[in-house]
């Protein structure tokens, strides 16, 4: 147990009865430790028992067609997934475009007006809160429901704006709390100081606040991409899906998640080949969404310092 | 004011008017290394009154129409105390009688750049200052010297109404900005805070530079202003960090980040972030408690040669009111001294005076560090 620092506590004064005493405490405190250990040791066996039988299962079927073949309708020759990820893409973008600033907004909102008091303050500030924590609950499929109602229903057909807001609709809670949260972690010397030097709060959040909370407003941004590119349910609902490339969201629309939904439930061998190399595939996609928007806005925040 | 009990004992006290009439009356300059007397010794002190009842002290709130720094004297156990001095004004302070301050003569001869008259503020129901009076003279170091929780900071933040984003305040009375351009009372309705800020800029006592380059953070006034021109903005960065006393350490890595730079630099980055603007009165919120001493001497240094407007100085004198707990640094820095307690103020004069030949035994106590 050379991972533990010893107590290094003098035990010559104390006598026997203090020794045991000691050794218990030593006992303890190890097993703390291993019990830590432990868990995070289930925990990391677990995510490589998932990642390498989906690499088992995915790898064969990558291939480059995979990248630039629409399905065939063929079931012993299913073709590619460039619709899919094509959609999934364009659905992510739109998701983002209308969710991530409404969610960031509603995060500088709750972060940086509620304190202030009367009605537009202190006083809206707990109800929206609350409802973003409640929003941010809700279960996937009820926002398909709602969708569904909203957007399929009046417009006669499933399509990509539908699932395209669903997909917005989960993005403002989880970004709107990481925004707040991250926003609080600003420090108040730098608000007062900006202040005190006669910018207006506006001023304030948008030259000082919210540049020092980038890195990690960021990092939730992408929390919550990473969850709406991964979901299903309420895209069965209002995007529905589509078997060739469109560019047109008033069509049914296509997405990774539920391409293989569809073939990995379906019954051909070859289609459930190509539905294990999507889910590669998309967790791929978020690697290097991921790294992108990272790099990104390192760079933007270097040149601006 | 409660009606004080008037018992036998408070025969002995002088009538104030004696000491109004001849403020400058020459008293013997006292030996700031006098024995401490014991606080308090007059355990009678708890039922005499502070003020008789006529004399100026007197509760009905005191106009002070004329903002000239009049000579107030609080009341005294007259020359008993010189013999036997009690810490009567504290006392009464205290107690939360009315009492005012002792402003020296010599203040009456300086050009005000603020002027503050019976100035009060209240944090929620909790009065924080009490009927403040004090001209603060331009191109001048004026320090505000008291134990905690004496309401230095406080009144140092509603110079440039950064009290304001504090919940429930509220103040009353007045405070005047006299500046080249406009007199105008700072707590005006009409007054643009974002524009007063402008006019008096602010140092906090923990250096607070953005994360952002050096440059960026000092040229952050102008830009915010709306200056875009990059010479523009070279030329005024370098103007306030030579005054800053900081362009020979910082003119080769303007584009690092200030959070690199060590505490006293960055607190020497905030002044130069203050002055780029060129404001007219700079606030000092204790700039180097967080500092080591020879940060602080630097400071200090800054300090006056940015008040005498010498060529570090950028050529103009600045107006530099300063909070600090510690009453050498006062000592060095300042031109002038206001003692203040429990959001009263004490003893306000030149510095020189305040430290060696104070008015007030009181201060006297305080600056000698026997209390506080």
């Amino acid at each position: 147990m050379s991972a533990i620092p010893a107590s290094n506590t003098p035990s010559a004064s104390f006598g026997g009865t203090a020794e045991s005493k000691f050794a218990l405490r030593r006992i303890v405190n190890s097993t703390m430790f291993w019990a830590c250990a432990l868990g995070t040791l289930l925990v990391v066996l677990i995510l490589v028992l998932v990642a390498g039988y989906l690499f088992i299962l995915g790898l064969p079927g990558i291939k480059w067609s995979l990248f630039t073949q629409d399905p065939t309708g063929d079931a012993l020759n299913p073709g590619g997934l460039r619709h899919a990820i094509v959609g999934t893409a364009q659905l992510l973008l739109m998701a983002s475009v209308v969710g991530v600033p409404m969610g960031m907004l509603s995060g500088v909102y709750l972060s940086e007006y509620s304190r202030e008091p009367g009605f537009w303050g202190a006083w809206l500030a707990k109800p929206v809160r609350f409802i973003a924590d409640v929003l941010a609950g809700v279960p996937s499929i009820v926002i398909g429901i709602l969708g569904y109602e909203l957007l399929v229903v009046p417009l006669g057909n499933y399509n990509g704006y539908a699932g395209a807001l669903a997909l917005a609709f989960i993005i403002i809670p989880i970004v709107a709390r990481t925004s707040e949260e991250m926003l609080r972690l600003v420090p108040d010397s730098y608000r007062a100081g900006s202040l005190a030097l006669g910018a207006t709060k506006s001023q304030t959040i948008t030259r000082v606040v919210l540049p020092a909370a980038t890195g990690s407003i960021v990092t939730g941004v992408m929390l919550a991409l990473a969850r709406v590119a991964g979901e299903t349910a309420p895209l069965l609902f209002t995007a529905l899906g589509n078997r060739t490339l469109t560019m047109d969201p008033m069509q049914p629309f296509p997405s990774l998640t539920v391409q293989v939904y569809q073939y990995v439930t379906g019954p051909y061998q070859a289609q459930k080949q190509v539905g294990w190399a999507g889910i590669l595939v998309l967790i791929a996609l978020l690697l290097v969404l991921n790294l992108t928007i990272r790099l990104v806005t390192a760079r933007a925040i270097r040149s601006r310092t | 004011m409660k009606t004080p009990s008037h018992s036998s004992n408070s025969s002995h006290l002088e009538p104030d008017s004696e000491y109004a009439s001849s403020p400058a009356e020459k008293r013997e300059p006292r030996i700031v290394t006098r024995p401490a007397p014991p606080l308090a010794v007059d355990n009678r002190s708890h039922n005499r009154p502070m003020n008789s009842p006529s004399n100026s002290t007197s509760p009905a709130p005191a106009t002070h129409a004329d903002v000239a720094p009049a000579v107030v004297v609080p009341a005294h156990a007259g020359a008993a105390r010189e013999e036997q001095p009690r810490l009567s004004v504290l006392d009464a302070i205290r107690r939360g009688e009315p009492t005012k301050g002792y402003t020296h003569p010599a203040m009456a001869r300086e050009k005000p750049i603020l002027n503050v008259a019976d100035f009060k503020l209240w944090y929620g129901k909790s009065q924080a200052l009490h009927g403040i009076t004090m001209p603060i003279p331009e191109k001048k170091v004026t320090a505000l010297i008291g134990p905690s929780g004496c309401g230095k900071s406080t009144l140092l933040r509603c110079f440039n109404r950064m009290n304001d984003l504090v919940d429930g305040v509220r103040v009353d009375g007045s405070m005047k900005l006299i500046s080249p351009s406009a007199t105008f009372d700072v707590y005006d309705r009409s007054v643009d805070v974002i524009n007063l800020r402008r006019k008096i800029g602010m140092v906090f006592q923990k250096p607070n530079p953005f994360p952002m380059s050096i440059f960026e953070n000092v040229v952050y006034p102008l830009r915010i202003a709306g200056e875009r021109k990059k010479s523009v903005l070279r030329e005024a960065c370098e103007k306030a960090l030579r005054s800053a006393a900081l362009w020979d350490e910082a003119k080769d890595r303007l584009g690092e980040s200030a959070l690199g730079m060590s505490g006293g630099q960055q607190q020497r980055l905030c002044i130069a972030r203050a002055v780029v603007a060129e404001p007219e009165v700079l606030l000092m919120d204790e700039p180097c408690s967080a500092l080591d001493p020879i940060a602080t001497l630097k400071i200090e240094e800054l300090i006056h040669k940015m008040s005498s407007g010498g060529a570090e100085g950028g050529g103009r004198g600045y107006t530099v009111i300063i909070v600090t707990h510690n009453m050498h640094q006062a000592a060095r820095v300042s031109d002038f001294t206001a003692f203040m307690y429990i959001g009263r103020l004490v003893e306000y004069g030149p510095t020189a005076n305040i430290f060696q030949n104070p008015y007030l035994p009181e201060t006297e106590q305080y600056v000698t560090g026997r209390f506080g």
